[in-house]
């Protein structure tokens, strides 16, 4: 076949659909293999979709702004019109193929798993007769076609039996906002409340929920189901951080880099999550456990003008003031550009969320399940404090932290708090914590 | 000009493939070098159901009328005309073939074809040489009988199955090397139609082992009531001719013997035909033993050309390899589908009929599974008595747990059709309750499929029952 269908592939885990932000690419280009073609704007993230192969764009088939769910085509585009396919020397053409490191089929003939694909990039999800997975023919073959492996769907029927139903409800409403019944439904295992007695009038205006913006509705609304919060507020005296701080951000400025108070918390954060492992946990409900995390992955929450998002910096203990001040700005720019990879979101352990530079004295965050704990902090202000027997100027800072009570008993919170302050208002022992 | 898609090979996958190819609008060419519908329809498959069909006509008639109450005297065999019959029966189904091809606007071209490139084939005919281009080429181009170097193929006297179906008059004595499925289903009508009949054969059991072992048991003493006399641990060395006889020298447990017939039967498994058109010199990877390596779906290591049926691999049958034929032309058209078959069944024409799907009790207790098994026989089914073919048994196997079916295992009558339920059973995932509450009509041999069901869980109404029914929880499933 000469022409092929470049369907949107599985971008990731829990990604059912995506928003055709902008086309790359227009009729009659000749694009090169993995060159991006599109862009897609994710509930998690937007993502820039490769082309499978070098050919020449026939159709653009989505059009910008379209919903398109996983599998559906994007383009049609003509292969081997480029460089890389058309060898008719009588060499194996597998050879002939130029290999990228980022493209997902290895053109090595090797494996029989990894030759190329005439089709681009369809995903080899394992064959549901390779496992113990029991599913009707029909139910593969549309669980196939959604680009859904079966093998990982809880079945629901008897015996185990994945059902229709089953890898419906995985899909969830994904397949395009339609009805307005179905875009009540959730794919979480939380089911909302329909409130059907609306009253609307002419003036009202009505968007689709869909994107990010239905992401963060989900979840928001899966924590506040499954989580008791509590939250403990206190405020701290970092005078001397603020001292400290100051110093650092000149030196930071020789290195281009502009250090924040955040690292800072970061850091003070760490140190007393090695005190109270419960903050850097999670509870598994499936199997009836709590599991206590190793790495210490900080969630950081980002304004941008899509919503919410928290990119995560990954294994923060390990990193320098300086390391986590770059890392923190170019995320948050990456963040608001929308340009963040989905792996950038996940795996956090513990979120901080930072209102400071906006205001509001407190707050009362909610977890970003399934982790445990969400560490709020605050605008700082001056405020005349009274210390051995006299009011003094300090620099003060308002700090929550807000508990998973499943886990988490109001005392080790309130002790918590108290050694989370003994670092932020002390830096000398904060620096005997430091790696 | 160049195609979309080029078979090689009409057999059962590659004029399935061509079909479903041209049907889904992809310009499709297939080639064969020798007769459309392949081994299968020509010199496989349906000739010889043909043939067993004649002789187990022939045994009814003869040994099963006089019961009943049916006088018939005199029957004998005219070979010619039954040889006739046969292949009036392939050329049936092999012009259905054509026309069905020529139906779907798929062009046929005659002749041997060999890979110049990876999208050039030479095609040779008696009309001279002619080069095809395509996208995609599905190579569905089969297997070969094994030949032994002590017992080189010359059709008359040493036969392979090709040749054995082919006789012009049943041989007095006929030696089976090979005590395999085609083996025996030759070897088995060949003695109904009058035969004396020696299997050698080199393993321990018939069928390679291959059977749940309670099959292999009814099997083994099945073959010994119907007179032929097997072998095992039978290793043949090399044969010498003396006048229109030929002796057969084998080494039985370690000893020497001598075996004295007028033709020998050479089935000791099939060879793909890699080794052809080429495909090493384009650079199309095989494995050890000569089966072209093939993904999920069907792909080779080479861009644009696919494998399927008996060259990419077990299990050699024309049902795999349909099934893989309409899976990759529905792939070239850009479907997304990958082989995702749980089971494929196993049929074997031998008398009684064997047939079945998923695992044997063995490989499954191997597996891991705490399992429950049945057996229903088919002397307690009331169409199998009148039937007369009362030999058998119907046995299930399931998880303990879940009573999910694991396996199905029929030595029988009818065994082959039968086994479809069984495997639409598998396929769906169904449970012994499944099968047991699906009403099936009486008389009938399939009964027996429901009546075994009831059987492994412990209630059968036909049979007495030695297992203590399970205990059951309120949602259907057993407690240990």
């Amino acid at each position: 076949m000469s022409t092929t269908n470049l369907t949107l592939p599985d971008i990731g885990e829990g990604v059912t659909e995506g928003e055709m932000v902008a086309w790359l690419v227009k009729v009659g280009d000749t694009v090169e293999a993995d060159q991006p073609v599109a862009e897609v704007m994710t509930d998690k993230a937007t993502v820039e979709v490769p082309a499978p192969d070098a050919g020449v764009i026939k159709e653009l088939v989505a059009k910008e702004g379209d919903v398109v769910p996983i599998g559906e085509t994007l383009l049609k585009m003509e292969l081997g019109a480029g460089s890389a396919v058309a060898a008719s020397s009588p060499a194996p053409k597998a050879e002939a193929t130029p290999a990228t490191p980022s493209s997902p089929t290895p053109t090595t003939p090797a494996a029989p798993q990894a030759v190329a694909s005439p089709q681009g990039q369809v995903n080899i999800m394992p064959p549901v007769a390779d496992s113990d997975v029991l599913a009707s023919p029909s139910t593969r073959r549309f669980a196939r076609e959604l680009n859904i492996d079966l093998n990982t769907i809880p079945g629901t029927g008897l015996a185990g039996r994945v059902t229709r139903d089953d890898v419906l409800k995985v899909v969830g409403n994904s397949s395009a906002g339609t009805s307005q019944a179905s875009s009540a439904a959730t794919p979480s295992t939380v089911s909302l409340p329909t409130r059907t007695n609306f009253v609307t009038n002419a003036q009202d205006e009505r968007v689709p929920l869909r994107g990010i913006r239905k992401k963060i509705a989900e979840n928001m609304q899966m924590a506040k189901r499954v989580v008791p919060h509590f939250t403990l507020m206190d405020e701290a005296d970092v005078t001397q951080l603020v001292r400290i701080r100051n110093q650092a951000k000149a030196v930071g400025e020789k290195y281009g880099v502009k250090v924040t108070y955040l690292p800072f918390v970061m850091k003070a954060l760490i140190a007393t999550l090695k005190e109270f492992p419960m903050f850097n946990a999670s509870i598994d409900d499936d199997a009836g456990e709590i599991v206590y995390k190793k790495n210490f992955n900080l969630g950081f929450a980002a304004d941008t003008p899509n919503g919410l998002m928290v990119p995560v910096i990954k294994n923060a203990d390990q990193k320098s003031l300086l390391e986590l001040s770059a890392e923190i700005i170019d995320l948050s720019k990456r963040a608001r550009d929308g340009k963040l990879k989905l792996d950038e979101m996940k795996g956090a352990t513990i979120t901080i969320t930072n209102m400071g530079s906006i205001g509001g004295t407190y707050a009362t965050p909610i977890i970003n399940h399934p982790e445990v704990a969400i560490l709020g902090m605050y605008k700082m202000v001056k405020k005349p404090v009274y210390i051995d027997g006299k009011f003094k100027a300090a620099s003060v800072m308002n700090y929550t932290i807000t508990a998973d009570h499943r886990l988490i008993d109001g005392a080790v919170a309130a002790n918590f708090l108290k050694s989370l302050f003994s670092k932020l208002e002390n830096p000398a022992e904060l620096m005997l914590h430091m790696i | 000009m160049k195609y979309d898609v080029c078979v090689i090979g009409a057999g059962p996958g590659g004029y399935v493939a061509a079909i479903r190819a041209s049907q889904l609008g992809l310009k499709t060419a297939i080639i064969e070098r020798e007769y459309m519908g392949g081994v299968c329809l020509n010199v496989g498959c349906i000739p010889s159901k043909a043939m067993i069909s004649a002789a187990s006509f022939l045994d009814k008639a003869k040994n099963h009328s006089s019961p009943m109450g049916i006088e018939i005297e005199g029957v004998k065999v005219n070979m010619p005309k039954l040889k006739k019959w046969k292949e009036s029966v392939s050329a049936k189904m092999s012009g259905g073939v054509s026309q069905l091809l020529k139906g779907n606007k798929v062009e046929i071209i005659k002749g041997e074809a060999t890979f110049k490139d990876t999208e050039t084939l030479m095609v040779s005919s008696s009309e001279g040489d002619k080069e095809i281009k395509a996208e995609n080429f599905i190579v569905a181009t089969g297997s070969r009988p094994i030949e032994l170097p002590a017992f080189p193929y010359d059709e008359e006297t040493i036969l392979s199955s090709t040749g054995a179906l082919d006789l012009e008059a049943v041989p007095k004595k006929l030696i089976v090397i090979g005590g395999g499925y085609i083996g025996l289903e030759i070897g088995s009508y060949l003695k109904k139609l009058g035969s004396e009949v020696t299997v050698l054969e080199a393993g321990g059991q018939l069928l390679s082992g291959l059977c749940d072992q309670d099959v292999h048991k009814t099997l083994e003493r099945s073959v010994k009531k119907q007179g032929l006399d097997v072998h095992y641990n039978a290793f043949a060395k090399d044969y010498k001719k003396s006048g229109r006889s030929v002796v057969v020298t084998a080494e039985v447990n370690g000893e020497k013997k001598e075996f004295k017939a007028d033709k020998v039967l050479v089935t000791v498994g099939r060879v793909p035909n890699s080794d052809q058109m080429n495909l090493k010199g384009i650079g199309v990877e095989l494995d050890e033993r000569g089966f072209v390596k093939v993904d999920p779906r069907r792909r080779t290591n080479v861009q644009g050309i696919w494998c399927i049926g008996d060259i990419a691999g077990q299990p050699l049958l024309a049902h795999k390899a349909s099934h893989e034929g309409v899976m990759v032309a529905e792939i070239i058209s850009g479907e997304n589908r990958v082989y995702d078959a749980k089971t494929v069944p196993a049929v074997i024409f031998t008398h009684p009929e064997i047939a079945w799907v998923g695992r044997t009790e063995e490989e499954a207790k191997a597996e891991g599974f705490e399992t429950i098994s049945g057996k229903f026989p088919f002397g307690a089914n009331g169409k199998a008595v009148s039937l007369q073919e009362t030999e058998g048994f119907v046995k299930m196997i399931a998880d303990a747990k879940t009573h999910a079916l694991l396996g199905v295992h029929i030595i029988g009558p009818e065994a082959s059709n039968l086994i479809s339920e069984a495997a639409l059973a598998m396929e769906m995932g169904a449970t012994l309750e499944d099968i047991a509450l699906t009403i099936h009509p009486h008389p009938t041999l399939g009964e027996t499929m429901m009546e075994c069901a009831e059987v492994t869980l412990g209630h059968g109404i036909h049979v007495m029952n030695q297992k203590k029914r399970p205990a059951r929880s309120a949602n259907g499933s057993a407690q240990a």
